[in-house]
């Protein structure tokens, strides 16, 4: 067994020598599609973390006309307060918008303006983040109403942009990939090929299958290895060099995720490629 | 040792190799293959090896059906059968020794053993000085000799030859049939297919003689063509 251990090590390492210039080729390809595909769950995954915890704080403000009248204001108020989808509302007066708009504003303007300019609004909180838009739709056309706002938009928007790029990277990836293991399949090809007469010699003298096949299905899987060796090395600079801010930002347990998934495709693709290759060149 | 029971081969594209061959060649015996080129010889020896099925008819090997034999089990059969063939076949990039190592190594056998028999082997076939050279620094017949080495190291029961002595002068072809009748002397059974008159005529071994794929002679102590008298 340990001697079996060593010829294959041997065997295989002699191999991927020979056809260093393929295995340079498919190693690189398998990397940059793996590059693309950690990167893409990267995103992902840091768009879905801010999605969740905007929409922890989503906020809709209903802004009522600086003019409106106490009666409007109340209306607005008990409606808000019976609607079920509004979890809790916390109203704002003038004044108070008034003394926040001190700390906004530059000092030069904020004189100039007066308590009764600035509207009073309701700050509320729905019980379903996907509700600020009815609340939205619901109270935009109150009389006394002046507008409401919700980052919900925002959030589709991004969302919307995400998946594109996602999509193009993913695609991008498969492409890549079903390249890379067409490479791996023709270094073993190429590999098997230069090796005939050592396998018609073992297969007359009676070496087993799987004796044969082994230094090939290795050579397939540490090429995948190696390109997802250096995927990962991409992932883990990506989230080092290019930090992503607050609530983009993504944990360490996350970037394991993302490099076990890419370890996992390499491997995969490698062992696609040899096997394709054992089958249709091997004929043991 | 081995036994065809009504044995027909017709290859995919029609071509008719062997046609209702039945033969039976005991432990320890020494058989010359003989009949013109394209009777069906070598085909007689890969229905051995399954590296073909028959199409009809039965062949045992060792009192088994090889046709039986699930495939994971071909290399052991193979391993109970040494070959040689007419051009040597040896790996071009390894020494003597590590051509006739190579046969044990891939069969997983310890490297004490290989360490044993290599040399032990290479003293019977006479190239016990000879270990460290390349096959292109040796003469054919040496190189057959290597090749003989090789089949013959895992010790199998039956040893298989294909016109060995094809490529060789008269000096080095009698070399390779006293190897092969020293080998038969340890109880190997050996099917040797062969144009060899002089030699065949000369041993008075058992000859089979194919003509178009069919047994036409079975002798004991036969010669290379038919002897006058018999027809
Ligand atoms: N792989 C093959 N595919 C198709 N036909 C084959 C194949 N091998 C041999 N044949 C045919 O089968 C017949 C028997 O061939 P075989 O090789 O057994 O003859 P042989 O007696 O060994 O001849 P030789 O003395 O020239 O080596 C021949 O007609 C040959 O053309
Ligand atoms: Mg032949």
């Amino acid at each position: 067994m340990r001697n079996y251990l060593r010829y294959a090590l041997r065997e295989t390492l002699t191999n991927l020598w020979r056809n260093r210039m393929m295995t340079i080729a498919a190693v690189l390809t398998v990397a940059v599609s793996l590059s693309l595909v950690g990167s893409a769950l990267l995103l992902r995954q840091s768009a879905a973390q801010a999605s969740a915890q905007w929409q922890l704080g989503t906020r809709v403000t209903v802004w009522m006309a600086p003019t409106a009248t106490s009666g409007e204001i109340s209306s607005v108020h008990t409606q808000l307060r019976q609607l079920p989808i509004v979890k809790s509302c916390v109203f704002q007066s003038q004044y108070k918008d008034y003394l926040q708009s001190k700390s906004i504003l530059p000092a030069s303007e904020w004189t100039l303006l007066k308590p009764g300019d600035v509207p009073s609004s309701f700050i509320c909180t729905p019980t379903v983040p996907n509700d600020a838009f009815t609340i939205q739709a619901t109270f935009q056309h109150e009389p006394g109403v002046y507008m409401v706002t919700a980052p919900e938009q925002q959030i589709r928007q991004m969302n919307h942009t995400i998946r594109i790029v996602q999509v193009v990277f993913i695609v991008l990836a498969i492409v890549l990939m079903v390249s890379a293991t067409v490479l791996i399949l023709n270094t073993i090809r190429m590999a098997i090929f230069s090796r005939r007469r050592e396998v018609s010699v073992m297969k007359l003298v009676g070496a087993t299958n799987w004796f044969i096949r082994i230094p090939y299905i290795t050579e397939g899987f540490v090429q995948g290895l190696l390109g997802s060796a250096v995927a990962m090395g991409a992932v883990w600079a990506l989230k080092t060099w290019y930090p992503l801010h607050n609530e983009f930002s993504i944990g360490s347990s996350a970037l394991w995720g993302t490099n076990i998934v890419v370890l996992l495709v390499g491997v995969l693709v490698g062992s696609v490629g040899s096997g394709i290759a054992i089958r249709r060149f091997l004929d043991v | 040792m081995i036994l065809f029971e009504n044995v027909s081969k017709t290859y995919k594209n029609g071509t008719p190799a062997l046609s209702h061959v039945s033969v039976n060649i005991e432990k320890g015996e020494f058989v010359f293959l003989v009949g013109a080129s394209g009777s069906g010889k070598t085909t007689f020896l890969r229905l051995l090896l399954r590296e073909e099925f028959p199409d009809q008819g039965r062949i045992l090997e060792a009192g088994r059906d090889i046709a039986s034999l699930p495939k994971w089990r071909v290399p052991y059969l193979r391993r109970n059968i040494g070959c040689v063939f007419q051009d040597f076949r040896l790996l071009p990039n390894k020494t003597v020794t590590e051509n006739v190592a190579f046969a044990l190594e891939v069969i997983g056998r310890p490297a004490s053993t290989v360490a044993s028999q290599v040399p032990q082997i290479l003293e019977l076939v006479g190239l016990g000085e000879k270990g460290h050279r390349l096959p292109h620094e040796l003469s054919g017949g040496e190189q057959q000799r290597v090749a003989v080495a090789r089949a013959f190291v895992n010790r199998p029961l039956i040893l298989l030859a294909d016109e060995p002595t094809g490529n060789l002068d008269p000096t080095n072809s009698e070399s390779i049939m006293a190897l092969l009748e020293r080998i038969n002397r340890t109880g190997t059974t050996v099917v040797m297919a062969t144009h060899d008159q002089n030699m065949v005529n000369r041993m008075r071994r058992r000859v089979i003689e194919l003509d178009h794929g069919e047994v036409v002679r079975d002798q004991v102590r036969g010669v290379y063509g038919v002897p006058e008298g018999v027809l």
